[in-house]
């Protein structure tokens, strides 16, 4: 099955994608890099392309870098929380299918911000309620299909399923919280130790 | 020796075209101006006020000034100069020369510590006399004619301490006086002194810690809580059609109000508005605050307000729009110690006066001031096509300048040149106004090409049919050769 019919399958048959995944395999890890390009991809074209009554950014302004980390870095870190917390719950999902799956949650942004960034050029201000609703769509689409993933992948009932989603989000901020902490306290230590180097240095 | 004699002599004529050709005038100034782009980063401008003068009076007749505290001057350009140090009023005019004396060395017309003055159009002097709680009326003369003590009235609250500062007087004769120290508002007195009521007053800003606080207080902690009031103003101006202009002390937005005859603002019609700068420096982990003392406008409305925290002075167009900002602290000329108010001449001079100096700054506006006041102006007054050329020629002198940018859309805009527009309000970042132009851009467009859009689209479902129908007929041929295949 090629990656474009696979894509086609978690758009339209999102279900049946997720149980053959769990039951079958095929989850292919290539695919993580395909879709997560393809969202930096379209989050670069969104902020360069979009008509200005929508999107005011100066290209001066835009770090493909910063846009890269909070593309990825949500990914990496939800994949990792929910397969923490799944395990411990009782899941069935492993982590190479929770990243793939997750990824693809990406997949209704690229789908529907191409085109919508075309658009906004013909869209003003007082058609923005369209915008904003099909704006708002691509989000509930996406987390319709994040909560498909934990529960499809894991084999859990809706409840389980939606406490599970919100104990994994807490996981990922508590992830970047102990992150911000060490990077900080890492930072601290080299601090202080090349200070005393330098001290040590200063007096003999 | 040809050579070198050839050389000397075109040296020698350089020399001479250097000599005749006038040096640029660079006036060096001791501040630099500065204006806020739409995104709110100071932007450097051309300086729009340079110093000129200063006035100290050491060199006029009366003696040198002492506590400069307020100014007025009046449609004739003469200068009326409050000195509470000098217990007097000095009216001067631009060539130094005194012109009169008010308040006397002894008697009911003696002044004690005068905050504020206000001179009518047939030349009445008003003086706040602060320290002796009333209002001294003085005849152009310098006659003392008669006092308006302690307003009473029920409606004043108890323990209301009468501390009188800046005052108006309306065409009606109605003083309006700024008394410090009372938050309920101007104090409206009539003609002849009796409280008419309180006028225009601050409201309470909302605030959500101090909701919280009392919400979380007990009965007993809530009665030791200071009791919030509102801010109090700091000065009052009355402009050549008589509207009421109030600074407020203590805020961090609308510090400058125009009041109309019932005590509405109506400078500040769309909510709210920062006047003075946007940043200020952190003392104490705390950011400094604003304080617009004193305000001056002119007969085409552009407002200078004097900030005393930065020792800045902000100008403003009649619809709030800011002009330049310009000024500071410092010992050099066109910087102040203690500005205390800023009082604009029918010239178009500024004039500063500062309490510590004891002197009064005189500033000019520069050739970009005046042409950016007259493109302004004509912007204000609706008359874009006119404020068209004055805001390129701002433009040319000032390409960071985002008013001519935004103004010049506008124009644009009303001239049905919506693509041209559209470009301008780009610059600037307004998305709103750029949305508009858009809107209207798009309908002229879709009008042009209905036509051809028309046609493409028949053509593609003319073409989209006979596709289907060569697919469609290809496949039954397909199957009919596979069915005599299988037979």
């Amino acid at each position: 099955m090629s990656m474009f019919r696979r894509m086609r399958k978690v758009l339209f048959h999102p279900l049946q994608f997720m149980e053959d995944i769990r039951d079958e395999g095929g989850a292919y890890v290539r695919d993580i890099a395909v879709i997560l390009l393809l969202t930096v991809c379209t989050r670069i074209f969104f902020l360069m392309a979009s008509g200005f009554s929508f999107v005011n950014v100066k290209p001066y302004s835009v770090s493909v870098f910063l846009e890269v980390l909070w593309i990825v870095l949500p990914w990496f870190t939800w994949s990792v929380s929910n397969w923490a917390v799944s395990t411990i719950n009782d899941g069935e999902g492993k982590f190479k299918d929770i990243a793939v799956v997750s990824a693809y949650v990406y997949l209704p942004y690229i789908v529907i911000t191409v085109p919508l960034t075309l658009v906004s050029n013909v869209l003003s201000q007082g058609e923005g309620s369209i915008y904003g609703f099909i704006n708002s769509f691509m989000l509930v689409w996406m987390l319709f299909l994040l909560l498909l993933q934990v529960k499809v992948l894991h084999d859990f009932a809706w409840g389980k399923t939606i406490w599970t989603t919100l104990v994994s989000v807490f996981g990922m901020l508590l992830v970047w919280f102990v992150a911000v902490m060490i990077v900080g306290l890492v930072n601290q230590s080299a601090y202080f130790v090349t200070n005393i180097i330098k001290e040590i240095g200063f007096r003999s | 020796m040809a050579i070198f004699t050839k050389a000397i002599r075109i040296i020698a004529a350089a020399l001479a075209l250097l000599m005749a050709v006038p040096m640029t005038a660079g006036a060096v100034s001791s501040y630099q101006g500065y204006v806020y782009d739409f995104e709110g980063n100071d932007i450097y401008s051309i300086n729009p006020y340079l110093f000129l003068t200063s006035i100290d009076g050491t060199d006029m007749e009366s003696g040198p000034l002492k506590g400069p505290e307020d100014l007025f001057i009046a449609r004739d350009s003469t200068i009326y100069v409050v000195e509470s140090g000098n217990n007097r009023v000095l009216h001067i005019n631009a060539q130094k020369q005194v012109l009169g004396i008010y308040g006397d060395l002894e008697g009911d017309g003696a002044l004690n510590g005068p905050k504020g003055v206000f001179v009518t159009e047939n030349g009445d002097v008003y003086v706040s006399d602060t320290l002796n709680r009333r209002i001294a009326k003085f005849d152009k003369s310098g006659q003392f004619i008669q006092d308006f003590g302690v307003p009473e009235s029920p409606l004043l609250p108890g323990g209301f301490v009468y501390s009188p500062s800046k005052l108006i007087v309306d065409k009606r004769g109605y003083m309006f006086v700024v008394s410090e120290g009372t938050s309920q508002g101007l104090l409206q007195l009539k003609p002849d002194g009796t409280f008419a009521g309180f006028f225009g007053a601050n409201h309470v800003p909302y605030d959500w810690t101090r909701i919280a606080v009392r919400l979380m207080a007990s009965e007993q902690q809530r009665e030791q809580l200071s009791t919030v009031r509102p801010p109090e103003f700091s000065s009052i101006f009355q402009d050549a059609e008589g509207f009421i202009y109030t600074t407020t002390l203590g805020v961090e937005e609308n510090q400058v109000k125009r009041l109309s005859a019932v005590g509405v603002d109506t400078l500040n019609m769309n909510g709210s508005q920062t006047y003075g700068d946007l940043y200020l420096p952190i003392r104490n982990n705390q950011e400094l605050q604003t304080a617009i003392v004193d305000v001056s406008v002119n007969a085409n409305g552009i407002i200078t307000a004097l900030d005393r925290t930065t020792g800045r002075l902000f100008q403003y167009n009649k619809l709030g729009d800011m002009l330049f900002a310009f000024g500071g602290f410092g010992n050099q000329d066109g910087l102040f110690k203690t500005p205390t108010s800023v009082a604009e001449s029918p010239d178009g001079m500024i004039y500063v006066a500062d309490q510590t100096r004891n002197r009064i700054d005189v500033f000019y506006p520069t050739p970009f001031a005046q042409l950016v006041h007259k493109a302004s102006e004509l912007y204000v007054d609706g008359k874009y096509e006119e404020a068209f050329r004055p805001w390129q020629q701002v433009l040319e002198l000032n390409s960071n300048y985002d008013l001519a940018y935004y103004s010049i859309g506008k124009a644009l805009y009303r001239q049905q040149r919506y693509k041209e527009a559209m470009s301008y309000f780009k610059i600037v970042g307004d998305q709103a106004d750029y949305s508009n132009a858009f809107k209207e851009y798009r309908k002229i467009v879709i009008r042009e090409q209905f036509g051809s859009f028309m046609s493409v689209l028949l053509a593609l479902m003319i073409a989209s049919i006979a596709i289907r129908l060569i697919v469609r007929n290809m496949s039954a041929r397909k199957k009919r050769q596979e069915g005599v295949r299988t037979l």
